[in-house]
């Protein structure tokens, strides 16, 4: 079971948050023109085994998007931070 | 204005249900006092708290204290929004850097108590609503078999569920159901 501790809300279970991506993924800049950047960018998502940082939406809850840090191999959670934060 | 009928009006029967002996649950609904959210962006701390001055209320709050000034309530639900009941009108509150919503029509209230209201609180979501933890004041969101609530306990055994008015009626069988081992007395609409 995975737990997660929203800035907001406190301790949640899983089942109150909606998972929403993978976090690292950049946008390419607006004016590039190469295709390749921009298939990366909507295809292409590594598949790393341990740390990842993810997008979860707490829709149960404070409705707030955060960024989470979760072990794809233990489920184990670390931080959880507001997404606009982050994006700071 | 229009006036608003709660969906629970042909469900919430007076009467006593279930197991026998004192009623462990006491279930019932009241009609919404004017219910607002207010929202913004960058500035809404100041254009907020601006709001809930005139109000009575001092300074948002945080997010898991009801904030209470005579009739007004106030939640803040998210870093940039506050749910106010009892508040009024505040259609002319609206600026550039506050939005203003009526909710009045959108939220039913499902009024929860007796001894074995928490009991059933923890059947029902997963967050720990123990008296230690969830005291008379404080509030919580969480989901109800997957929609979204708001209960604001008001006593040691007392709770108002703030519920979507489309999903009341099914969130109204729920509780019924899950009171119903535990004996509920059903008051009629206060």
């Amino acid at each position: 079971m995975i737990r997660i501790d929203c800035p907001v809300c406190g301790l949640r279970n899983e089942t109150e948050f909606a998972y929403g991506g993978d976090a690292t993924v950049r946008r390419p800049a607006m004016d590039e023109s190469e295709m390749g950047p921009w298939r990366d960018y909507v295809f292409i998502r590594d598949n790393p085994r341990g740390w990842h940082r993810e997008y979860w939406h707490h829709v149960q809850g404070c409705r707030q998007w955060l960024v989470v840090e979760r072990n794809t191999l233990t489920h184990e959670v670390g931080t959880c931070r507001l997404a606009r934060e982050v994006a700071e | 204005m229009v006036e608003a009928l709660s969906p629970l009006k042909t469900v919430c029967a007076p009467g006593r249900y279930g197991a026998d002996g004192e009623a462990g649950i006491v279930l019932g609904t009241r009609a919404i006092r004017s219910l607002w959210q207010i929202a913004g962006w960058a500035d809404f701390e100041t254009a907020a708290a601006d709001l809930l001055g005139v109000l009575g209320l001092n300074g948002l709050g945080d997010y898991r204290t009801a904030r209470v000034a005579g009739a007004v309530t106030a939640w803040r639900i998210a870093p940039d929004k506050v749910l106010i009941e009892g508040c009024g009108d505040l259609t002319g509150y609206g600026s550039a850097d506050l939005a203003v919503l009526d909710l009045s029509h959108a939220r039913t209230l499902i009024d929860l108590g007796g001894p074995a209201a928490r009991d059933l609180l923890t059947q029902i979501v997963t967050v720990d609503v123990r008296a230690a933890t969830f005291k008379p004041g404080a509030f919580l969101q969480t989901g109800i078999h997957g929609v979204g609530v708001l209960i604001h306990c008001i006593g040691s055994d007392d709770f108002e569920i703030y519920v979507p008015s489309t999903w009341a009626e099914s969130l109204w069988e729920v509780f019924c159901e899950n009171a119903l081992p535990h004996g509920l007395l059903v008051n009629g609409a206060g």
